[in-house]
Protein backbone atom coordinates (compact mmCIF):
# COMPACT_ATOMS: atom_id res chain seq x y z
CA UNK A 1 0.00 0.00 0.00
CA UNK A 2 1.25 3.46 -0.29
CA UNK A 3 2.49 5.59 2.22
CA UNK A 4 0.69 7.94 3.75
CA UNK A 5 3.32 10.68 2.52
CA UNK A 6 3.81 9.14 -0.70
CA UNK A 7 3.28 12.12 -2.69
CA UNK A 8 6.74 13.21 -3.81
CA UNK A 9 6.76 10.77 -6.52
CA UNK A 10 4.27 10.47 -9.11
CA UNK A 11 1.98 8.43 -6.59
CA UNK A 12 2.16 5.03 -8.38
CA UNK A 13 4.81 3.02 -6.92
CA UNK A 14 6.20 1.65 -10.41
CA UNK A 15 6.05 3.10 -13.70
CA UNK A 16 5.04 1.73 -17.57
CA UNK A 17 2.17 1.07 -18.96
CA UNK A 18 1.41 -1.96 -16.07
CA UNK A 19 1.94 0.55 -13.04
CA UNK A 20 0.36 -0.77 -9.55
CA UNK A 21 -2.22 1.06 -8.14
CA UNK A 22 -2.36 3.19 -4.64
CA UNK A 23 -4.08 1.93 -2.21
CA UNK A 24 -5.78 4.58 0.47
CA UNK A 25 -3.16 3.87 3.22
CA UNK A 26 -4.86 5.73 4.86
CA UNK A 27 -8.80 5.49 5.80
CA UNK A 28 -10.48 8.29 7.68
CA UNK A 29 -11.86 7.57 11.02
CA UNK A 30 -15.39 9.54 10.53
CA UNK A 31 -16.01 9.20 6.86
CA UNK A 32 -18.74 11.74 5.97
CA UNK A 33 -21.57 9.16 5.37
CA UNK A 34 -21.57 5.75 5.66
CA UNK A 35 -23.38 2.93 3.11
CA UNK A 36 -25.40 0.31 4.08
CA UNK A 37 -23.09 -2.04 1.54
CA UNK A 38 -19.13 -1.94 1.96
CA UNK A 39 -18.43 0.46 -1.45
CA UNK A 40 -15.32 -0.05 -3.65
CA UNK A 41 -14.29 2.31 -6.34
CA UNK A 42 -11.46 2.33 -8.71
CA UNK A 43 -10.35 5.89 -10.28
CA UNK A 44 -8.36 6.12 -13.52
CA UNK A 45 -6.29 9.69 -13.95
CA UNK A 46 -3.53 10.51 -14.75
CA UNK A 47 -2.94 13.91 -13.58
CA UNK A 48 -1.53 13.40 -9.73
CA UNK A 49 -3.53 15.72 -7.98
CA UNK A 50 -6.86 15.14 -9.77
CA UNK A 51 -6.24 11.66 -8.42
CA UNK A 52 -5.46 12.23 -4.73
CA UNK A 53 -8.10 14.87 -4.80
CA UNK A 54 -10.86 12.20 -6.78
CA UNK A 55 -9.90 9.52 -4.18
CA UNK A 56 -9.35 12.03 -1.00
CA UNK A 57 -13.17 12.49 -1.51
CA UNK A 58 -14.39 9.59 -1.98
CA UNK A 59 -12.72 8.12 0.62
CA UNK A 60 -13.99 11.11 2.93
CA UNK A 61 -16.96 10.03 1.73
CA UNK A 62 -16.91 5.96 3.20
CA UNK A 63 -16.08 4.63 -0.18
CA UNK A 64 -12.73 2.21 -0.18
CA UNK A 65 -10.78 3.66 -3.09
CA UNK A 66 -8.07 2.23 -5.32
CA UNK A 67 -6.37 4.84 -7.60
CA UNK A 68 -3.96 4.41 -11.12
CA UNK A 69 -2.78 6.52 -13.68
CA UNK A 70 -3.30 4.58 -16.47
CA UNK A 71 -6.38 2.87 -18.44
CA UNK A 72 -3.50 -0.08 -18.72
CA UNK A 73 -3.17 -0.45 -15.10
CA UNK A 74 -7.39 -0.53 -14.48
CA UNK A 75 -7.42 -2.63 -17.18
CA UNK A 76 -5.23 -5.23 -15.61
CA UNK A 77 -6.25 -4.70 -11.94
CA UNK A 78 -9.74 -5.69 -12.93
CA UNK A 79 -8.20 -8.42 -15.53
CA UNK A 80 -6.48 -10.01 -12.05
CA UNK A 81 -10.04 -10.00 -10.64
CA UNK A 82 -10.77 -6.90 -8.21
CA UNK A 83 -13.96 -5.44 -8.38
CA UNK A 84 -15.11 -2.59 -8.01
CA UNK A 85 -18.82 -1.06 -7.94
CA UNK A 86 -18.12 2.67 -8.91
CA UNK A 87 -15.19 3.27 -11.88
CA UNK A 88 -14.33 6.40 -12.17
CA UNK A 89 -12.19 7.36 -15.49
CA UNK A 90 -10.33 10.65 -17.01
CA UNK A 91 -11.11 11.15 -20.76
CA UNK A 92 -7.71 12.06 -21.79
CA UNK A 93 -5.06 9.61 -20.57
CA UNK A 94 -2.03 9.23 -21.57
CA UNK A 95 -1.52 5.82 -23.83
CA UNK A 96 -5.15 3.56 -23.53
CA UNK A 97 -7.92 6.64 -23.52
CA UNK A 98 -10.53 7.12 -21.61
CA UNK A 99 -12.84 5.88 -23.75
CA UNK A 100 -10.48 2.39 -24.91
CA UNK A 101 -10.42 1.90 -21.68
CA UNK A 102 -14.06 2.22 -20.91
CA UNK A 103 -14.52 0.02 -24.10
CA UNK A 104 -12.41 -2.29 -22.81
CA UNK A 105 -13.49 -2.73 -19.36
CA UNK A 106 -17.24 -3.07 -21.06
CA UNK A 107 -15.90 -5.87 -22.86
CA UNK A 108 -14.40 -7.92 -19.79
CA UNK A 109 -18.53 -8.43 -18.87
CA UNK A 110 -17.95 -5.70 -16.19
CA UNK A 111 -21.19 -3.89 -15.45
CA UNK A 112 -20.34 -1.84 -12.93
CA UNK A 113 -21.36 1.85 -12.61
CA UNK A 114 -18.75 3.72 -14.99
CA UNK A 115 -18.86 7.63 -14.91
CA UNK A 116 -16.27 9.45 -17.52
CA UNK A 117 -14.78 12.56 -16.08
CA UNK A 118 -12.78 15.38 -18.08
CA UNK A 119 -11.65 18.93 -17.19
CA UNK A 120 -12.97 20.48 -20.32
CA UNK A 121 -14.78 18.73 -23.21
CA UNK A 122 -16.45 19.45 -26.49
CA UNK A 123 -19.80 17.86 -27.10
CA UNK A 124 -18.09 15.30 -29.64
CA UNK A 125 -16.07 14.03 -26.30
CA UNK A 126 -18.79 13.52 -24.48
CA UNK A 127 -20.81 11.36 -27.21
CA UNK A 128 -17.13 9.26 -28.17
CA UNK A 129 -16.90 8.21 -24.13
CA UNK A 130 -20.58 7.15 -23.72
CA UNK A 131 -20.84 5.25 -26.78
CA UNK A 132 -17.93 3.67 -24.80
CA UNK A 133 -19.67 2.20 -22.28
CA UNK A 134 -19.64 4.84 -19.49
CA UNK A 135 -22.95 5.28 -17.67
CA UNK A 136 -22.47 9.11 -17.29
CA UNK A 137 -19.80 12.14 -18.05
CA UNK A 138 -19.28 14.63 -15.92
CA UNK A 139 -17.04 17.78 -15.95
CA UNK A 140 -14.14 18.32 -12.99
CA UNK A 141 -13.91 18.64 -10.49
CA UNK A 142 -15.22 15.77 -9.36
CA UNK A 143 -17.14 16.63 -6.12
CA UNK A 144 -19.38 15.24 -3.80
CA UNK A 145 -22.24 16.55 -4.91
CA UNK A 146 -21.55 15.07 -8.38
CA UNK A 147 -20.96 11.31 -7.02
CA UNK A 148 -23.02 10.91 -4.29
CA UNK A 149 -26.15 10.58 -5.95
CA UNK A 150 -24.57 7.66 -7.94
CA UNK A 151 -23.26 6.31 -4.27
CA UNK A 152 -26.66 5.81 -3.18
CA UNK A 153 -27.58 3.97 -6.36
CA UNK A 154 -25.62 1.97 -5.82
CA UNK A 155 -26.14 1.14 -2.74
CA UNK A 156 -29.51 0.92 -2.58
CA UNK A 157 -29.26 -1.73 -5.66
CA UNK A 158 -26.95 -3.64 -3.28
CA UNK B 1 -7.85 41.34 21.32
CA UNK B 2 -5.06 38.67 22.51
CA UNK B 3 -2.03 37.60 20.00
CA UNK B 4 -3.73 34.51 18.84
CA UNK B 5 -7.72 36.15 18.38
CA UNK B 6 -6.11 38.72 16.07
CA UNK B 7 -4.37 36.16 14.14
CA UNK B 8 -7.08 34.28 13.86
CA UNK B 9 -9.32 36.93 12.56
CA UNK B 10 -6.51 37.67 9.92
CA UNK B 11 -6.90 34.45 9.10
CA UNK B 12 -10.67 34.14 8.52
CA UNK B 13 -10.69 38.02 6.98
CA UNK B 14 -7.32 37.13 4.28
CA UNK B 15 -9.38 33.34 3.36
CA UNK B 16 -12.17 34.76 2.88
CA UNK B 17 -10.99 37.88 0.69
CA UNK B 18 -8.98 35.13 -1.64
CA UNK B 19 -12.91 33.95 -2.27
CA UNK B 20 -14.06 37.30 -3.06
CA UNK B 21 -11.55 38.38 -5.49
CA UNK B 22 -12.21 34.68 -7.32
CA UNK B 23 -8.62 33.15 -6.63
CA UNK B 24 -10.54 30.48 -5.11
CA UNK B 25 -13.90 28.77 -5.28
CA UNK B 26 -15.70 25.97 -3.05
CA UNK B 27 -13.42 23.14 -4.08
CA UNK B 28 -10.78 24.85 -1.72
CA UNK B 29 -13.17 24.03 0.90
CA UNK B 30 -13.54 20.26 -0.47
CA UNK B 31 -9.78 20.44 0.02
CA UNK B 32 -9.95 21.96 3.34
CA UNK B 33 -12.18 19.07 4.41
CA UNK B 34 -9.75 16.50 3.73
CA UNK B 35 -7.60 18.06 6.38
CA UNK B 36 -8.31 15.94 9.26
CA UNK B 37 -5.66 14.46 12.42
CA UNK B 38 -4.82 11.32 10.55
CA UNK B 39 -3.76 14.20 7.66
CA UNK B 40 -2.98 17.17 9.13
CA UNK B 41 -0.73 18.90 6.69
CA UNK B 42 -2.88 17.56 3.50
CA UNK B 43 -3.90 20.79 2.06
CA UNK B 44 0.04 22.01 2.00
CA UNK B 45 0.69 19.08 0.51
CA UNK B 46 -1.14 18.84 -2.22
CA UNK B 47 -1.43 22.40 -2.77
CA UNK B 48 2.66 21.81 -2.68
CA UNK B 49 1.81 19.39 -5.62
CA UNK B 50 0.28 21.58 -7.20
CA UNK B 51 3.15 24.16 -7.60
CA UNK B 52 5.68 21.64 -8.79
CA UNK B 53 3.43 20.58 -11.40
CA UNK B 54 2.05 23.91 -12.43
CA UNK B 55 5.70 25.01 -12.84
CA UNK B 56 6.36 21.64 -14.80
CA UNK B 57 3.49 22.47 -17.22
CA UNK B 58 4.30 26.20 -17.74
CA UNK B 59 7.58 25.35 -18.69
CA UNK B 60 6.45 22.43 -21.16
CA UNK B 61 3.78 25.00 -22.58
CA UNK B 62 6.42 27.42 -23.29
CA UNK B 63 8.95 25.43 -25.20
CA UNK B 64 5.90 23.66 -27.24
CA UNK B 65 5.15 27.11 -28.04
CA UNK B 66 8.30 27.95 -29.58
CA UNK B 67 8.77 25.60 -31.56
CA UNK B 68 8.52 26.11 -35.35
CA UNK B 69 6.02 23.94 -36.28
CA UNK B 70 3.68 23.91 -33.16
CA UNK B 71 1.93 20.92 -31.87
CA UNK B 72 -1.62 22.07 -31.06
CA UNK B 73 -2.31 18.32 -29.84
CA UNK B 74 0.54 18.74 -27.42
CA UNK B 75 -0.46 21.96 -26.10
CA UNK B 76 -3.90 20.97 -25.85
CA UNK B 77 -3.23 17.92 -23.76
CA UNK B 78 -0.82 20.63 -21.30
CA UNK B 79 -3.57 23.21 -21.32
CA UNK B 80 -6.28 20.40 -20.17
CA UNK B 81 -4.09 18.94 -17.22
CA UNK B 82 -3.55 22.53 -15.97
CA UNK B 83 -7.07 23.24 -16.11
CA UNK B 84 -7.38 19.67 -14.04
CA UNK B 85 -5.29 20.39 -11.74
CA UNK B 86 -6.41 24.02 -10.56
CA UNK B 87 -10.10 23.02 -11.10
CA UNK B 88 -9.09 20.12 -8.02
CA UNK B 89 -7.93 22.47 -5.75
CA UNK B 90 -9.93 25.74 -6.89
CA UNK B 91 -7.47 27.77 -8.18
CA UNK B 92 -10.18 29.73 -10.13
CA UNK B 93 -9.36 32.33 -11.89
CA UNK B 94 -6.32 29.96 -13.17
CA UNK B 95 -9.08 27.47 -14.43
CA UNK B 96 -10.97 30.41 -16.33
CA UNK B 97 -8.04 31.01 -18.14
CA UNK B 98 -6.99 27.13 -19.21
CA UNK B 99 -10.61 27.45 -21.05
CA UNK B 100 -9.79 30.62 -23.19
CA UNK B 101 -6.14 28.69 -23.74
CA UNK B 102 -8.03 25.75 -24.64
CA UNK B 103 -10.15 27.78 -27.29
CA UNK B 104 -7.24 29.06 -28.81
CA UNK B 105 -5.44 25.80 -28.81
CA UNK B 106 -8.60 24.63 -31.25
CA UNK B 107 -8.12 27.24 -33.61
CA UNK B 108 -4.26 26.94 -33.85
CA UNK B 109 -4.28 30.93 -33.34
CA UNK B 110 -0.80 30.69 -31.82
CA UNK B 111 -1.36 34.62 -30.81
CA UNK B 112 -4.30 33.62 -29.10
CA UNK B 113 -2.36 30.72 -27.44
CA UNK B 114 0.46 33.34 -26.24
CA UNK B 115 -1.81 35.90 -25.14
CA UNK B 116 -3.12 33.03 -22.82
CA UNK B 117 0.44 31.59 -21.57
CA UNK B 118 1.39 34.83 -20.31
CA UNK B 119 -2.19 35.33 -18.47
CA UNK B 120 -2.20 31.95 -17.03
CA UNK B 121 1.62 32.42 -16.11
CA UNK B 122 0.44 35.78 -13.88
CA UNK B 123 -2.70 34.37 -12.76
CA UNK B 124 -0.95 31.09 -11.16
CA UNK B 125 1.60 33.80 -9.68
CA UNK B 126 -0.83 35.54 -8.24
CA UNK B 127 -2.69 32.73 -6.86
CA UNK B 128 0.96 31.15 -5.81
CA UNK B 129 1.73 34.31 -3.42
CA UNK B 130 -1.79 34.10 -1.81
CA UNK B 131 -1.96 30.67 -0.69
CA UNK B 132 1.49 31.25 0.13
CA UNK B 133 0.59 34.04 2.95
CA UNK B 134 -2.39 32.33 3.84
CA UNK B 135 0.03 29.24 5.06
CA UNK B 136 2.12 31.58 6.60
CA UNK B 137 -0.50 32.78 8.69
CA UNK B 138 -1.62 29.56 9.28
CA UNK B 139 1.51 28.81 10.62
CA UNK B 140 2.14 31.97 12.54
CA UNK B 141 -1.54 31.45 14.51
CA UNK B 142 -0.56 27.32 15.19
CA UNK B 143 2.99 28.54 16.47
CA UNK B 144 1.27 31.08 18.97
CA UNK B 145 -0.63 28.01 19.91
CA UNK B 146 -3.59 28.53 17.97
CA UNK B 147 -5.96 26.05 15.69
CA UNK B 148 -6.84 26.83 11.90
CA UNK B 149 -10.20 27.64 12.53
CA UNK B 150 -12.96 25.02 10.78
Amino acid sequence: MASDTDYDSDGMRDNGNGGSSEGNGRRRRHPMMTWRNNLRALVVDNGRICRIMESGLLDAYGVEVEAVGTGEAAVELIASGETFDLIVIEMFLPFMSGPETARTIREMGITSKILGIAPMYWEKDAQEFLAAGIDEFLEKPFTPELFVPFLREIDNQK
Amino acid sequence: MDGVAQLQKQLVDYTASLFQEGFLDEQFNQLQQLQDESNPDFVVEVVSLFFEDSERLLNELAKALEQKTIDFRKVDAHVHQFKGSSSSIGAQRVQKVCIAFRNYCEEQNIEGCLKCLQQVKHEYSLVKSKLETLFKIEKQLIAAGGSIPT
